[in-house]
């Protein structure tokens, strides 16, 4: 009589799974929770660049105001005394209008590079 | 992939799956579903990724068996080395002694190396492929096959036919 081959027997006895009608009830609780994790996620992100963005259009919107003001109306520093606000913003200004742009410019960069990956997020969703 | 068409994908997989990660659990049922689920979850947190490259069962597979890669990392037995283990003696073909020869079996599997026990699985219960095994275990097919002969080897010697 032919032994049994270890190739049969693994073949003839394969494991039996116990029916489990539970498996993908627990399996379809998992997943809400995943996605109850995800909404949470996705709710802080947005959170969160909403902010950024906020941020940066109110940073570029002042900054490029305040550079356009240093520009449009050049000040003679030595006639301003400084002694009110306004002249000593004005100061301020023409003392820093060189950083501003550079500032400015960078703000509005991340600005657009923000925006444009949100619609690209958004496309390929 | 929507909610509807993974759980869809996973009713057509779960028993194969259960079965595969049930084997690679030595018959232990419990842990094998907790291993199927945590694999679930990750498979459905990563099913955005999935761009139908390999076949849906294929991935789900791979990452089964990555999770259960992960739970014994976690938990990592004693290893006996197999030359030290007596063999199991397989009860007859009677239809009564098939918990037994199932005991036996799992016993068996229980000694082998991660490896040979997948590749035995795969092969043996889920009839997979040299080529799917290869994609399931990220293993070039070379070394499943050399796997899948040295767990027949250990699986000789472990048990009596």
């Amino acid at each position: 009589m032919k032994e049994p081959s270890i190739e049969e027997f693994l073949r003839e006895n394969k494991p039996v799974v116990p029916d489990d009608p539970t498996f993908i009830l627990e399996t379809r609780r998992r997943m809400a929770e995943v996605e109850g994790i995800k909404g949470e996620v996705d709710r802080q992100r947005r959170y969160g660049r909403t902010v950024l963005i906020i941020t940066l259009v109110v940073g570029v919107v002042i900054g490029a105001l305040a550079t356009a003001l240093a520009f449009l109306f050049p000040i003679e520093p030595a006639r301003l005394t400084g002694e009110s606000f306004w002249e000593g913003v004005r100061l301020f200004l023409d003392g820093w209008k060189y950083i501003l742009m550079p500032a400015v410019a960078v703000s509005a960069i991340l600005l657009g590079l923000l925006l444009a990956r949100d619609r690209r997020s958004a496309e390929l969703l | 992939m929507t909610q509807e068409r993974f759980i869809t994908l996973v009713k057509a997989e779960q028993e194969s799956l259960r079965r595969f990660l049930l084997a690679l659990c030595s018959g232990d049922a419990a842990l094998a579903d907790d291993i199927a689920q945590e694999a679930l979850v990750r498979a459905y947190v990563a099913s955005g990724s999935f761009r139908g490259l390999s076949k849906f069962s294929t991935w789900l597979f791979r990452i089964a068996y990555n999770c259960y890669i992960d739970h014994t990392r976690r938990v990592r037995p004693e290893q006996v080395p197999l030359e030290d283990r007596a063999a199991l003696r397989v009860p007859s073909d009677d239809a009564s002694d098939a918990s037994f020869r199932y005991q036996a079996l799992y016993q068996a599997l229980d000694r082998l190396p991660e490896k040979e026990k997948a590749v035995i699985a795969l092969f043996y219960f889920e009839d997979r492929s040299i080529r799917e095994m290869a994609d399931i275990l990220q293993m070039p097919s070379g070394t499943i096959k050399y796997h899948l002969s040295m767990g027949r080897n250990h699986l000789k010697a472990c048990i009596r036919l």
